[in-house]
């Protein structure tokens, strides 16, 4: 990382040169700052201040920044954030700690893309509506870390201090303390993530520990996150650990692990979406681990078992799992893929269909009757127009 | 005047250059204090000889073949007389009868030598134990010879109170090697271990050691961070006569050695010496800060050469372990130097000694197993959930190569030695596992993984002693100096893990078994200890007192790094099967698809996982000793040390790139200045019964890796250590010294023929004592920190005994029966937030109670043996039995339940026998283990079923081994 400081503190000298002949530019730069040449920007300090990030600009993560207590973030719509590269605790990523916002607002014409400095996509390509990346893959994963948004809503931990849970976030070394989560507000509010793709991430910090796509804990339902990609993460698509928080219209493409991942009894609801192809299971959805039980919804969702991955199970549940599915199609499934269980009393099934002869050998027990073969596609998939998955042909 | 009376350990020899002509060499002993007396003047008219005792107490007069009397005589002590000493012409071993004249008729005492001349130390250690001031136990090299130990963590077992933990580490009255403290020569030695306080004992082969002791209660002139006991290994510095002993062995453990399944790797050419030559060097490129890869701006070329930089090898092999083999060679001698014949008919000597030593050893265990393991929420599901299940096979081969060498010049008035030691160790391990991840668990994906891992250990350590003393008889004073620097090297050179996942299909899944990884970790400690002593003898109220003073310093600095690198794939991953040697074929590497494999690199600049700690002690002290009457004696004393630690270390935050993270640039992190008070007295019930009582006030001191920001994983297992400076809610991240207030009482007993008898009870209270604690937070990954923890205590009682079988019949007059049961109670009272987490996971029908037991701390300790010594030259057996109680190794918190290492049962035989044409040459056979049990550490929690964190199965062995007098 020093290296690309220095190097990048020798353009910026060569650039405040050509800098101050422009008076046109609108971003601000900062003279004193080493870190900003015209169009890219690294950060590398915690962010303790309100912050703007602009589209001009492309900001390169040089290490795990936190976003702390009490400052927001402001993502304006087409801005391209890169992670460097780095795994363990040198992975790169962004956090929105307890009592921070993130307001990254992109648009289906220009949306906010987070991925690797490998990647080449500039501000351009999307202000020119190419959303791919145009040099990498996507299959290409573990480049840098990945977007951790964590709020003060209940979550189910095994730990309680008083009546408060709290636990430190998958992914983020324990040592820092911006990784807790948990708290007693379900109606925190962290912020608005719409129109956001996030790619080659997942860095990983250790055996079975690394960093999400989108990680999501204690997220509380004053947050409102809609309309997001995550391709190629080397970790799960999606996680919830606890919280409140609603997704919507959401995309889980190639992802390392499960496409999507919950934990410590999320009380929210994911309606609409698409899973494609991850390596893991294409659903883990875990009980609480704590006193405190609550469970989610997830409903009209399309999964793409199959493809440049092979997924585990269909569906991973726990005996203890809390969740009522309803309404999910799945297609390409392999022989052997099943939903694990369907003995856990608090789970439910209701419009789930799978697209193979007959579901005896695709469920593990009793086929429920929510449960059933058929061609039936259950999500609105003209919502995804604007994601690379959609671009890329993959979604059908 | 005074009754005392001389205590005369003595033995002859034949001078090998003339055979008419042997030796009868000994060393003159106060009676009364058990220590040596200088100046003594030792006749024998017999043969036409006398000489005086030198600073050491030794004398050497030569005397033809034949029976001869020896008459000792010292200023105000009587006159010792000793007749029927035997020089013979065919035989070492010799029995002689000593008498002991003393004054107002103190009866005689009839004591019959069966040692020979190297064999002399043990009788001398008994008389030092009897009449020190202080509480001490030990052990000399002729024990260790009879009992056929091959390295000092074996001796050791032997001493009283003293046990072991993980086949290396002492642990004395059942404490933690947090509280003892291990030194070489009387000097501070680094431990080589990070993970240690104290040096594992396992590196020190006994031909180098002429004996261990073991005190039990702090002295003034001791280093006072210790609290169970202080180990002392006094390696060997001049022989009594010219020695060339060669000596081998061999060990078969049925499932170990000779199996064809022993998994290893391929390693360098140089294993077999203890070293690597250079095939798990760390790349040259892999120290840039910007390594080469697809993303990195390098062209394709340029990853492809890095990743072909590493070596290859990821997978585990089969190959047929040999059998443990051992050789060793000691050579020593001594001359008198006629050239340097100084005026008053003195002749200086000189001698040396030389040894070195190999071991090739193997361990093979099919069936090791590391679980972790949960409570479960609800309060009535009493038994444990598994988190994690990794089973499979570990094979370590273990080379040891040991040097030491040594000259020394003495004249009967001073002496200097010159000690060099160099100890290498080499240990490659290579272990396949299979993995079971429960999803289910809190914190867990779940998951179906198999490993290979290849691990290198390579440990050296270089120390070199410099010690002087001198007497000056006019005037009471005799003055000791040494400084012994080490340089102590331990890395852990290319550790690999190669973890498969299956999930759908084969890969490496970073959310599952994890991507290969690759680890260099390197540890460089220098110790430059010196010091100081003074002794001088007086007179208070008309009895001899000795007033000692000293000073010495200890300056200690270690360097630490970890690089890890971890494997990715540019793109999907492909694999035809889990074959981790296919891995790195040329056709996988970047940029060939389908797996396009390149190394990431998972190190900051700087780098938060290394650091420079240095540290200084400097102490001096003043103590006294004296008797207030003939059967009262004490030692008072007190020490100050000033000890400072600095740190040069920081946080992940501030390596990367946050500039509030922390960082300290060679700050100080424990600084203090102590007192450490000493109160030792002994009263003498009658000739061979003793009271002693000992007062002191004794620390236990963070170790450097303690004090850090250090993030240590083990590579097979997973579990990461933890710095204390991360802060957490149940953490301040501020660890402080232990502070250990110690009472001792003893009541002892010495019979005939080296039979003892005694009772101790002891008392301490602990400060701050730091234990190592779960980390709640982190329920993915398994990871500990060393915590202060609330207030500690512990009470114990403490028998020892060594009996001869001859009250049962005179038959069994050479059958010993010895051993020791030390029975510990200790109580931890427990900080609030311990307290509370525990509460928030009682269970049904269990009772959280705001003590506990104390981590580290054995409940009880049983030594235990059964042997045989034959006389002049005959056979030696024994047999010996060795247990801990069940120990709290690491505290849990909530969810996850206390770990307990287990007692390990360890019955192990041996018999040793002369055999050649003078009976000089040695055969001794050992069986090992012969209850077969494992060692193991589990989970406990209230009535669960115990589950297992670690186990191994370490077989039963047995091995031979011949000596060769030359």
């Amino acid at each position: 990382m020093t290296d690309k400081l220095k190097r990048y503190a020798i353009l910026s000298i060569v650039s405040l040169a050509l800098a101050s002949c422009d008076t046109s530019t609108v971003d601000p730069v900062d003279p004193t700052d080493p870190n900003q040449v015209d169009g890219l920007k690294v950060i590398s300090s915690n962010i303790t201040s309100n912050t703007t990030w602009y589209s001009d600009t492309i900001y390169q993560l040089g290490s795990r920044v936190s976003v702390t207590s009490g400052v927001t973030l402001i993502i304006e719509a087409g801005t391209v954030i890169k992670g460097e590269a780095g795994s363990g605790s040198n992975a790169t990523a962004l956090v929105i700690s307890r009592g921070a916002k993130i307001m990254a607002r992109g648009t289906v014409s220009a949306p906010i893309v987070f991925t690797s400095v490998a990647d080449e996509l500039s501000p351009e390509n999307i202000a020119s509506g190419n959303f791919a990346s145009p040099n990498l893959e996507p299959t290409v994963n573990g480049l840098w870390g990945g977007l951790i948004i964590l709020g003060n809503a209940k979550i189910s931990a095994s730990n309680t201090t008083g009546d408060v849970s709290e636990v430190q976030i998958e992914g983020i070394p324990t040592s820092d303390s911006n990784g807790l989560y948990g708290g007693t507000d379900d109606m925190d509010n962290s912020g608005e993530i719409k129109y956001v793709s996030i790619r080659h991430g997942g860095a990983n910090i250790g055996s079975g520990n690394e960093i999400n796509g989108l990680t999501m804990g204690g997220v509380g339902s004053g947050t409102l996150i809609q309309n997001v990609e995550v391709v190629a993460n080397q970790d799960d698509g999606f996680e919830c650990f606890g919280g409140t928080v609603n997704l919507n219209n959401i995309v889980s493409w190639n992802v390392g692990d499960d496409g999507f991942d919950t934990d410590q009894s999320w009380a929210g609801t994911l309606d609409n979406f698409i899973i494609i192809s991850p390596d893991g299971h294409c659903f883990e959805l875990d009980g609480p681990e704590g006193n405190y039980k609550a469970s989610h919804t997830i409903k009209n969702g399309h999964v793409i078992a199959n493809g440049d991955n092979q997924s585990g199970d269909l569906i991973n549940i726990d005996d203890n799992s809390r969740v009522s599915l309803q309404d999910i199609y799945f297609m390409d499934v392999l022989p052997g893929q099943q939903i694990n269980r369907v003995t856990a009393s608090d789970v439910s099934y209701s419009g789930i269909v799978l697209d193979v002869d007959t579901v005896d050998k695709y469920v593990n027990g009793t086929v429920p009757a929510g449960i059933t073969a058929g061609q039936t596609p259950k999500a609105d998939i003209n919502v995804f127009s604007w994601t690379w998955a959609q671009s890329a042909g993959v979604i059908k | 005047m005074r009754a005392l009376c001389l205590f005369i350990l003595f033995s002859t020899s034949l001078h090998h250059l003339n055979a008419q002509n042997g030796m009868i060499s000994g060393t003159v002993i106060d009676r009364e204090t058990g220590e040596t007396i200088i100046g003594a003047t030792v006749q024998c008219q017999t043969c036409n000889s006398n000489t005086a005792t030198d600073l050491d107490g030794n004398f050497t007069l030569s005397a033809k073949a034949g029976d001869h009397t020896v008459e000792v005589s010292y200023f105000s002590y009587k006159t010792l007389r000793l007749s029927n000493v035997k020089v013979s012409l065919d035989e070492v071993h010799l029995t002689g009868k000593l008498y002991l004249i003393g004054e107002d008729n103190l009866k005689l005492d009839e004591v019959i030598i069966y040692a020979e001349v190297s064999k002399n130390t043990e009788t001398a250690l008994l008389t030092l134990k009897k009449k020190s001031t202080q509480i001490i136990d030990g052990i000399s090299a002729s024990k260790i010879s009879q009992i056929g130990d091959g390295t000092a963590v074996e001796a050791a077992k032997r001493i009283t109170g003293v046990s072991i933990e993980g086949g290396k580490y002492i642990y004395i009255r059942g404490l933690g090697d947090r509280y003892s403290k291990t030194t070489l020569n009387g000097m501070d030695i680094p431990g080589l271990d990070p993970d240690k306080n104290t040096i594992q004992m396992d590196i020190f082969p006994t031909d180098l050691i002429s004996n261990i002791v073991v005190s039990k209660s702090f002295l003034a002139n001791e280093p006072a961070d210790f609290t169970g006991g202080l180990l002392n290994v006094e390696t060997k510095a001049f022989p009594d006569k010219k020695l060339f002993k060669l000596s081998m062995s061999s060990s078969y453990n049925p499932s170990m050695n000779l199996n064809s399944e022993f998994i290893s790797y391929s390693g360098g050419s140089t294993d077999f010496l203890g070293f690597d030559d250079g095939t798990r060097r760390l790349p040259d490129l892999a120290r840039s800060n910007n390594i080469p890869t697809p993303i990195s701006g390098a062209s394709e070329a340029q990853v492809n050469s890095f990743v072909k930089s590493f070596n290859p090898n990821l997978g585990t092999i089969k190959q047929l372990s040999l059998l443990d083999l051992g050789v060793g060679i000691s050579i020593g001698d001594q001359w008198q130097w006629k050239k340097r014949t100084n005026s008053n008919g003195e002749i200086p000597k000189l001698g040396y000694i030389f040894s070195m030593s190999y071991k090739s050893s193997y361990n093979y265990y099919d069936d090791v197993f590391y679980g972790e393991y949960q409570r479960y929420r609800n309060a009535d599901s009493l038994n444990l959930r598994y988190a994690n299940k990794q089973q499979g096979a570990l094979g370590e081969h273990n080379v040891l190569l040991g040097t030491l060498a040594g000259i020394a010049y003495k004249t009967n008035h001073s002496k200097i030695r010159v000690t060099l030691m160099h100890l290498q160790n080499g240990i490659s391990r290579a272990g396949n596992f299979n993995i079971d991840n429960n999803g289910e668990a809190v914190g867990q994906s779940g998951y179906i993984a198999a490993s290979d891992n290849l691990e290198y250990n390579q440990r050296s350590l270089t120390n070199l002693l410099i010690n002087g003393n001198f007497v000056k008889p006019e005037k009471n004073i005799k003055i000791d100096w040494r400084i012994a620097p080490t340089l102590s090297l331990s890395n852990d050179p290319d550790i690999r893990k190669t973890a498969f996942t299956f999930e759908g299909d084969t890969a490496f899944s970073a959310g599952a078994g994890g991507n290969p990884s690759r680890i260099w970790r390197s540890l460089q400690e220098v110790n430059i200890p010196s010091r100081l002593d003074i002794i001088k003898k007086l007179t208070f109220f008309n009895e001899p007192s000795k007033l000692k003073y000293g000073l010495s310093n200890t300056f200690k600095e270690r360097s630490y790094e970890i690089l890890f690198f971890d494997m990715q794939f540019f793109g999907s991953q492909n694999w035809e099967s889990a074959d981790p040697q296919k891995i790195l074929n040329l056709d996988q590497i970047y940029p060939n698809s389908p797996n396009r494999i390149y190394y990431q690199s998972g190190n900051n600049s700087p780098n938060p996982n290394k650091y420079r700690s240095n540290s200084n002690t400097a102490a001096t002290y003043v103590s006294s000793e004296f008797e207030l009457n003939i059967r009262l004696k004490g030692i008072v004393g007190i020490r100050a040390e000033h000890f400072i630690q600095r740190h040069t270390g920081r946080d992940q935050a501030f390596a990367s790139g946050d500039i509030n993270g922390k960082n300290l640039q060679n700050e100080i992190v424990l600084h203090a200045l102590d007192f450490f008070p000493s109160v030792n007295f002994i009263y003498s019930l009658n000739e061979n019964q003793n009271l002693r009582f000992s007062g002191t006030r004794t620390i236990a001191r963070p170790s450097f890796k303690e004090l850090s920001f250090a993030q240590i994983a083990d590579p097979i297992t997973n579990r990461i250590f933890n710095g204390s400076f991360f802060n957490y809610t149940a953490w301040s991240g501020n660890l402080v010294e232990t502070y250990v207030n110690n009472f001792d009482f003893r009541w002892e007993k010495y019979l005939k023929r080296g039979q003892l008898f005694s009772i101790s009870g002891f008392f301490k209270d602990f400060s701050n004592p730091i234990e190592m604690v779960r980390i709640a937070e982190q329920q993915t990954s398994t990871e500990f920190q060393p915590r202060n923890v609330g207030k500690g205590k512990m009470i114990g009682a403490e028998i020892e005994w060594n009996a001869s079988l001859n009250s049962i019949s005179n038959y069994f007059e050479n059958i010993f029966f010895n051993g020791n049961i030390t029975l510990i109670n200790s109580s931890l009272k427990m900080s609030a937030v311990e307290y509370n987490s525990r509460k928030d996971y009682e269970r049904a029908g269990e009772t959280i109670k705001e003590t506990r037991q104390m981590a580290g701390q054995s409940p009880f300790v049983i030594n235990s043996g059964l042997s045989y010594y034959g006389a002049n030259n005959k056979s030696n057996f024994g047999i010996y039995y060795n247990v801990k109680g069940p120990t709290l190794n690491i505290v849990g918190l909530g969810l996850f339940p206390d770990i307990y290492t287990m007692p390990f049962h360890s019955l192990n035989a041996s018999l040793s026998s002369p055999f050649g044409e003078k009976k000089r040459n040695e055969i001794k056979i050992r069986v090992s283990n012969l209850l077969n049990d494992d060692a193991l550490h589990t989970f406990k929690s209230f009535q669960a079923n115990d589950e297992v964190f670690s186990k191994y199965l370490p077989g039963f062995s047995i091995s031979i081994g011949l000596t060769f007098n030359l």
